[in-house]
C-alpha cells in the first residue's frame, strides 16, 4: 500500500491507484474531463495535470500511479497555468452558447472556468463551424461545436455498450465525434453518453428544453424497471410544473452503485417514468351497482372495503378473502400486506407473481427479464401462492372478495375469471385493464411518491425515497393499508415505512449501508 | 448508396496473404485497405463493410482509420493523381508559384479532377520527403523535381500520353565534394547495390554474419560502447533501447523500423532504402539477434511508394536466398521481416503512433509508461529504430566500437546522414561524422547559399527543431551541441532560408504542417497548432495585433510539456524560436501591415 503526500496531506492508498484517486480520498478534487472511472484511461484532456516532486514535467494525474514516498501537489503556480490553459485552449473552437445550451448549470466547462478564473478571450480567429443540434439516436442529440473531444462517449460505445456507434473521425482540430456511416446512437444503453459527456454536446432529446437544471430537485431512488435495482436519482421539479404539462419528475440518473449498476442504466429504466405523472388514478373510485367507476372519497371507499372484508371474513372465513400483492410493492408494503391479511386475518393464499408475464428483454449486463424492482422481495416474505389458482377460485365463487395490488391483468384468460369473481378491491397506481372490472379502486403512490426498499434478484436490499407528494388525492400504500387495518379492528399504528422496516430488518433506514445489503440466506 | 464491392480473386488472394503477416486480423487493416484502393481507385461506404466483415472490426473503427490518413480517397480522382509538396523546403524553393501554375494549367481547384477526367491534383502541407527535388511534385508513384512551369507542362503531358518520364535524376550531390568517410551512403547513386549478389560481393551481410556468431548480449554490449544514438529523432542510446526489452515475459518480442520519415525537410531514410535495402535488412538482422526478435515490420510511409517497392524486392530476394527465414544465413535462427505501408500521417512517425499504426488503427499516440520495450506491438515487448539507426550497425559489428565511437566527437559515434535542403546550392544527403560544423555542411558540401545570397537562418534538425540564424554557423552538429544552442539534431533535416525569405512566413508554412498532422488526441496541440497557425497567417495577411507576439509566446509555452506525444513540443519549441529570434520582423508585419523582407527584396524567391 503506498503512502503518498498530497498538497501536504498524507495518503494511504491500494496498490495501483492513480494519483487522481488518492487525491479523491482526501476529497481534493482534479479537475478532468476525459477521465471516468467506469471506463478506459485516455488521458487526453490533459486538465488533471498534477506537479510531482523530482519529475520535471507535470503529469496527468489519471494515469500515473501513486507510489510511495510521491510529494504531489494540485494546486502549484504550474499546475493552475497548465490547467488555466487547457480550459482555454477546449474554449477556443467552443462556441460559448450557454444559454441556449441544456447543459447549462452542470457544465464542467462552465464550473472549471468559473473555478479557474476568468479571462477575456484573446481567441480573434473565427471558430471552427460544425454541425449542432444533430438528432443522433432516439434519446440523444449531438452538438459538435460543444465537443471537447473527451472520447468518454466513444469509449462508453466501444467498452460499456459494446455498440460500436460513435467514433472521432479527421484529425488534428477537425476532429469530430460522429456516428459510424449509417449508424444510429440507439443501443440499450445510450442514454448514458448524455450523463458521461461532461458538457453539453450530448444532450437527452426529451429533456430538450424542458427545465433549466438549476430547477431541479434530486432525490435517491431505486429504479422500478426491472429486477436489477440500479441506483438512481430523481430530477423533479414542482413548482414550475404546469409549464411542462404537469410533469413533475424531469428525468431520472443512474447514481453509482459498485455492485448493482456501476455509473450506469438502462433507456428503458431511464424514460419509464412516464406513469410517475401520467395516466394516474387521482381519486378513490366506487363502482355503482352494475354500473360504472364513479369518483368517490377515502372515506366512503374505505367504509365499503372494510365491511366488505369483515363481512366475507365473519360469513365465509379468510378463504373467503383473495389477496395478489404485487412485485412493484416495497418490502415494507408487503410486509404489511402480510401482516394484516395472513397473519391478521389468516388468508394462506397471497401470490405475487402475475402468470401471464412473459419475461421481458435481458442480457449479460443490466437489464432483467423479470421486470419487476421487488419479486425477490415478495419471494422472501413468502406471499408465493399461485396467482391464477386464486383468480380460479375467485370465478369460481370460492373467494368472495379479491383484493389485487397494482396487477394489469389484460390477459382475455384473467379478464374472464375476474369478470366472474364476485367482488374485486384494486389498489394501485394507474388506470388500467384490472381497473376497468374492478368494485372499488384505491389510488396509491408510485415509487417516487414514498420511501421504502426493494430486494433486487440477487438478493441485495436498497433503500428508495421519497421524491414527491402523491400525486392529487392518491396516497401511500402504508398509509391505506394502516387506515383500513385500523378499521378492521386490529392494532396498526405504522406511521411510516421506517418503522415498518425497523420491525422487520431491525435497524434504521440510516443503519442500512450506503450500497444496499445482501439478504444472505436470512429470512424475516 | 454505393454500390457493392467485392475483391477480385487475385486480390482475395493476395488479401490472405497479407492476414498470414500479422498475428491478428485488425492489423491487416491499412493493407486491405490500400488493396481496396488499388482495385478501385477510391474506398467506397461499401468497401468500408467489407473490410469491416473481413477482418472482424466494428465499422466504426474502419471509418476512423479512413478518415485519419490522407492517402485514401473516398471519391473517385483523376486517372492520374498529383501531389505538390508544399512544405517548407519546396515552398523556400518556389511551390507557391508552381501551384498556381497547376492551377492555372488544370483549370480546377485543388482536391478536383480536370473535365476530361485525366488528373486531380492536391497542394500538400505535409513534406514528401524529397526535398533535394524542391520544388517537387508526386505524379502517381514516382516523384519529380525540380519544378519549373514548363517542366510542369512536360510531365503533364508525358504522362497524359502516357509516356516515360525522363527525369534527370537528382543531382548526385554526394559524389561531388570527398567526404571523409562513408560509412552507409557508399552505394548512393549505385543500383547495383539492390541486387542481393553485387551487395554480398561488396562485404555485405558478413556484420549480420559475424553477429550471428556472438552472443546477442556482447552484441548488445558493443552496440552501446560504440556510443550509437538512434537516429529518427530523439536520440536515445540505441544499445540502452535494446537492454530495456525484458526478455523473461515469455511473449513474442518484435522489431519496427521506423520508416515513416515525414519530418519536414528530411528525406535520408528514403536514399537508403531506395539505394540500399540489403544494408537495412542487415541491421534488421543483427538487431534482432541480438534482442531475441523473430519478426521484423518496416512500417514505411505511405507516399514511398518507389522505396517500398524497391525493399519488398530485396525482402524476397533475400528470403529466396536465406537470408531471411528459417535459417538466417544459414545460421540456427529465424527471422521473418515484413513490409507494412502507412497512409499518409506524420504521426504515425512518433513510436506509438506508428505503433497504433501498425495495429490497424488510427496513430493516436499511447500514454507512457508503459513504454513500448515492454508493452509495444500487440501488446509485447517491441524496440522501434529508425531506418538509419538500424543501417549503422553492420559496420559497427565488422569494425568494433572503438573504431565507430572513434569518428565521432564525445557521447556519440560515427556519422549521421544529413539532409541538406531549402536555399543552397547542392541540396542532398551528406554523410558527416558526428560533431562535423553547420558551416562546413552548408558552405563546403552544400555549395553555400544559393545565388550567393546572404544566409539569415538554418534549421538543423528538421521542422520541430528551433531555427538557428547565421550566428549559429559555427556549431557543432551533434546531440549534445545543438541541444545546448537551444535547438537540436532531430532527424539530421538541414533546411537554409537566405536573406529575401520572410520569417513569418516561413514560421506560418511549418505551423500549417502542424497543425495539418497534430493527430487531434490531445488538448493543447489539438487547439494550439490549429491557433497558432491562424494568429501567423493573420499576422502574415496584415491584420495582426501587438498582442500576439507575447500571446504567442506563451501559447509555446503552453504547448510545451503538457502533451501526449512530442509532436506538440516540437511545435512550440518551432514557432517559439522564429518569434524570439526574428521578433523585429513581426513587429514590422504587425505595425505596417506588410512585409519588409518582400519589400527589400531584390530578386523573387528562386
Ligand atoms: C511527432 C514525431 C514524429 C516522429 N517521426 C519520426 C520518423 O518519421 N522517423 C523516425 O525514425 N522517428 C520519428 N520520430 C521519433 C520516434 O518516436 C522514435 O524516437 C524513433 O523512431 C526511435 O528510433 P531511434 O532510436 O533509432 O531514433 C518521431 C517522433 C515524434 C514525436
Ligand atoms: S460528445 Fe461529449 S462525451 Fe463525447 S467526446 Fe464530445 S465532449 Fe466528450
Ligand atoms: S436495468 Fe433494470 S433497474 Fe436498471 S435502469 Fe434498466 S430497468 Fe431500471
Ligand atoms: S501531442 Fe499532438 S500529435 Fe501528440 S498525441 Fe497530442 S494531439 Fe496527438
Ligand atoms: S482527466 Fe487526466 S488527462 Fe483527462
Amino acid at each position: 500500500m503506498p503512502s503518498l503526500e498530497i498538497n501536504g496531506q498524507s495518503i494511504e492508498v491500494e496498490t495501483g491507484s492513480n494519483v487522481l484517486q488518492a487525491a479523491e480520498q482526501l476529497d481534493i478534487h482534479v479537475p478532468r474531463y476525459c477521465y471516468h472511472p467506469g471506463l478506459s484511461v485516455a488521458g487526453s484532456c490533459r486538465m488533471c495535470l498534477v506537479e510531482i516532486e523530482k519529475m520535471p514535467k507535470l503529469a496527468i494525474s489519471c494515469h500515473i500511479q501513486a507510489q510511495d514516498g510521491m510529494k504531489v501537489s494540485t494546486e502549484s503556480e504550474k499546475v493552475k497555468q497548465a490547467r488555466k490553459s487547457m480550459l482555454e485552449f477546449l474554449l477556443v473552437n467552443h462556441p460559448l452558447d450557454c444559454p441556449v445550451c441544456d447543459q447549462s448549470g452542470e457544465c464542467d466547462l462552465q464550473n472549471y472556468y468559473m473555478e479557474v478564473g476568468q479571462y477575456d478571450s484573446r481567441f480573434l480567429e473565427n471558430k471552427i463551424k460544425r454541425r449542432k443540434a444533430v438528432p443522433i439516436g432516439p434519446h440523444v442529440i449531438l452538438d459538435q461545436e460543444r465537443c471537447i473531444l473527451c472520447t468518454r462517449c466513444t469509449r462508453f460505445c466501444n467498452e460499456i455498450s459494446q455498440s460500436n456507434e460513435l467514433g472521432v473521425f479527421n484529425r488534428g482540430n477537425r476532429s469530430v465525434i460522429d456516428l459510424a456511416p449509417a449508424k444510429t446512437l440507439d443501443n440499450p444503453y445510450s442514454g448514458n453518453v448524455i450523463d458521461i459527456c461532461p458538457v453539453g454536446a450530448l444532450t437527452e432529446r426529451e429533456f430538450r428544453f424542458q427545465c433549466r437544471v438549476w430547477y431541479l430537485s434530486t432525490q435517491e431512488s431505486i429504479c422500478n424497471g426491472c429486477s436489477r435495482g440500479c441506483n438512481i436519482s430523481i430530477h423533479y421539479n414542482t413548482s414550475l410544473s404546469y409549464k411542462a404539462g404537469g410533469k413533475r419528475v424531469q428525468r431520472l440518473k443512474p447514481r453509482l452503485n459498485p455492485h448493482v449498476n456501476r455509473w450506469w442504466m438502462c433507456d428503458e429504466g431511464r424514460f419509464g417514468y412516464e406513469f410517475i405523472d401520467h395516466n394516474r388514478i387521482e381519486s378513490p373510485q366506487l363502482r355503482a351497482v352494475q354500473g360504472k367507476l364513479q369518483t368517490s372519497d377515502w372515506e366512503q371507499v374505505l367504509q365499503e372495503v372494510s365491511t366488505g372484508l369483515k363481512t366475507t371474513l365473519e360469513n365465509f372465513g379468510p378463504e373467503g378473502i383473495g389477496v395478489i400483492a404485487s412485485p412493484q410493492l416495497s418490502n415494507e408494503e408487503l410486509y404489511l400486506i402480510r401482516k394484516i391479511f395472513a397473519e391478521s386475518m389468516g388468508v394462506q393464499e397471497i401470490g405475487t407473481r402475475n402468470p401471464w408475464e412473459k419475461e421481458g428483454f435481458e442480457d449479460d449486463f443490466l437489464i432483467r427479464g423479470d421486470k419487476n424492482p421487488n419479486s425477490r422481495g415478495a419471494e422472501e416474505l413468502g406471499l408465493n401462492s399461485d396467482v391464477k389458482a386464486i383468480l380460479e377460485k375467485a370465478a369460481s365463487g370460492k373467494i368472495k372478495i379479491l383484493y389485487i395490488f397494482q396487477h394489469n391483468f389484460e390477459s382475455p384468460e384473467a379478464q374472464e375469471m375476474l369478470g366472474q369473481a364476485g367482488y374485486v378491491i384494486f389498489q394501485g397506481t394507474n388506470w388500467n385493464k384490472t381497473v376497468e372490472v374492478s368494485n372499488a379502486v384505491l389510488p396509491g403512490a408510485t415509487y417516487a411518491e414514498k420511501d421504502g426498499t426493494f430486494t433486487n434478484f440477487e438478493g441485495r436490499l436498497q433503500r428508495f425515497q421519497q421524491a414527491l407528494l402523491p400525486l392529487s388525492e392518491s396516497k401511500s400504500d402504508i398509509e391505506i393499508l394502516s387506515t383500513l387495518a385500523r378499521k378492521l379492528g386490529y392494532p396498526v399504528t405504522y406511521l411510516d415505512a421506517e418503522e415498518i422496516f425497523r420491525e422487520w430488518w431491525g435497524r434504521t433506514y440510516q443503519e442500512l449501508e450506503e450500497f444496499g445489503e445482501l439478504l444472505n440466506g436470512q429470512k424475516r | 448508396m454505393s454500390s457493392p464491392f467485392v475483391f477480385t480473386s487475385e486480390n482475395q488472394e493476395r488479401f490472405q496473404q497479407i492476414l498470414a503477416r500479422y498475428p491478428n486480423k485488425r492489423a491487416a487493416m491499412l493493407p486491405t485497405l490500400h488493396l481496396a484502393h488499388e482495385q478501385q481507385g477510391h474506398i467506397t461506404p461499401a468497401v468500408e463493410e467489407v473490410v469491416a466483415e473481413l477482418l472482424e472490426v466494428p465499422l466504426v473503427d474502419v471509418h476512423e482509420v479512413l478518415t485519419f490518413y490522407t492517402l485514401y480517397f473516398r471519391q473517385p480522382m483523376g486517372r492520374h493523381h498529383l501531389r505538390l509538396c508544399m512544405s517548407i523546403s519546396c515552398w523556400l524553393r518556389g511551390s507557391d508559384r508552381i501551384q498556381v501554375h497547376l492551377k492555372n494549367k488544370l483549370g480546377v481547384k485543388s482536391g478536383a479532377i480536370t473535365q476530361d477526367g485525366s488528373f486531380s491534383w492536391e497542394a500538400v502541407p505535409d513534406c514528401l520527403g524529397a526535398c533535394d527535388m524542391a520544388p517537387m511534385m508526386q505524379v502517381d508513384e514516382d516523384y519529380h523535381g525540380p519544378l519549373t512551369p514548363e517542366r510542369v507542362d512536360q510531365i503533364l503531358e508525358a504522362t497524359a500520353q502516357g509516356q516515360e518520364i525522363t527525369t534527370a535524376p537528382p543531382p548526385d550531390n554526394t559524389k561531388t565534394e570527398a567526404l571523409p568517410i562513408q560509412l552507409i551512403s557508399e552505394h548512393f547513386g549505385n543500383s547495383q547495390a539492390r541486387e542481393l549478389e553485387w551487395y554480398r560481393k561488396q562485404g555485405g551481410y558478413e556484420g549480420a554474419q559475424k553477429a550471428l556468431e556472438m552472443q546477442p548480449k556482447e552484441i548488445v554490449d558493443r552496440v552501446t560502447h560504440a556510443n550509437l544514438r538512434g537516429l529518427g529523432g530523439a536520440g536515445f542510446p540505441t544499445g540502452r533501447k535494446w537492454s530495456f526489452v525484458p526478455q523473461d515475459t515469455g511473449k513474442t518480442i518484435y522489431l519496427t523500423a521506423n520508416a515513416d520519415e515525414s519530418e519536414p525537410g528530411t528525406f535520408k531514410d528514403r536514399y537508403l532504402m531506395e539505394w540500399d535495402p540489403h544494408l537495412l535488412l542487415e541491421g534488421i538482422i543483427i538487431c534482432a539477434y541480438a534482442v531475441g526478435i523473430h519478426t521484423a515490420y518496416i512500417y514505411i510511409r505511405g507516399e514511398y511508394l518507389r522505396a517500398a517497392q524497391i525493399l519488398q524486392k530485396a525482402i524476397e530476394e533475400a528470403y529466396r536466398e536465406g537470408v531471411l527465414g528459417e535459417r538466417v544465413l544459414g545460421k540456427d535462427f529465424q527471422l521473418d521481416v515484413h513490409l507494412h505501408r502507412g497512409a499518409g500521417a506524420y504521426i504515425c512517425g512518433e513510436e506509438t503512433g506508428l505503433l497504433e499504426s501498425l495495429e490497424g488503427k488510427k496513430g493516436w499516440p499511447r500514454l507512457k509508461p508503459p513504454f513500448p520495450a515492454v508493452v509495444g506491438l500487440f501488446g509485447c515487448p517491441t524496440v522501434i529504430n529508425n531506418v538509419e539507426t538500424l543501417s549503422q550497425l553492420p559496420k559497427i559489428l565488422l569494425k568494433g566500437a572503438e573504431w565507430f565511437a572513434g569518428i565521432a566527437c564525445s557521447h556519440h559515434g560515427g556519422t549521421r546522414l544529413f539532409a541538406l535542403s531549402g536555399c543552397v546550392k547542392r541540396p542532398g544527403v551528406y554523410e558527416l561524422p558526428l560533431g562535423t560544423s553547420l558551416r562546413e555542411l552548408i558552405y563546403e558540401h552544400g555549395g553555400g547559399v544559393l545565388g550567393d545570397k546572404q544566409l539569415k537562418a538554418v534549421i538543423p534538425g528538421g521542422a520541430s527543431a528551433a531555427i538557428l540564424t547565421e550566428k549559429d554557423l559555427d556549431v557543432s552538429l551533434d546531440f549534445d551541441s545543438l541541444m545546448k544552442a537551444g535547438s537540436m539534431l532531430g532527424s539530421g533535416a538541414v533546411i537554409v532560408m537566405d536573406e529575401d525569405v520572410c520569417m513569418v512566413r516561413a514560421c506560418q508554412n511549418i505551423m500549417r504542417f502542424f497543425a495539418h498532422e497534430s493527430c487531434g488526441q490531445c488538448t493543447p496541440c489539438r487547439e494550439g497548432t490549429g491557433w497558432v497557425y491562424q494568429i501567423l497567417t493573420r499576422i502574415a495577411e496584415g491584420a495582426g495585433t501587438p498582442e500576439d507576439i507575447d500571446n504567442l509566446a506563451e501559447l509555446a509555452d503552453n504547448m510545451s510539456g503538457t502533451s501526449i506525444c512530442a509532436l506538440s513540443d516540437g511545435a512550440a519549441m518551432s514557432f517559439r524560436s522564429y518569434v524570439k529570434k526574428f521578433r523585429s520582423e513581426f513587429e514590422y508585419h504587425i505595425l505596417h501591415k506588410r512585409c519588409d523582407v518582400e519589400e527589400k527584396k531584390t530578386t523573387v524567391n528562386a
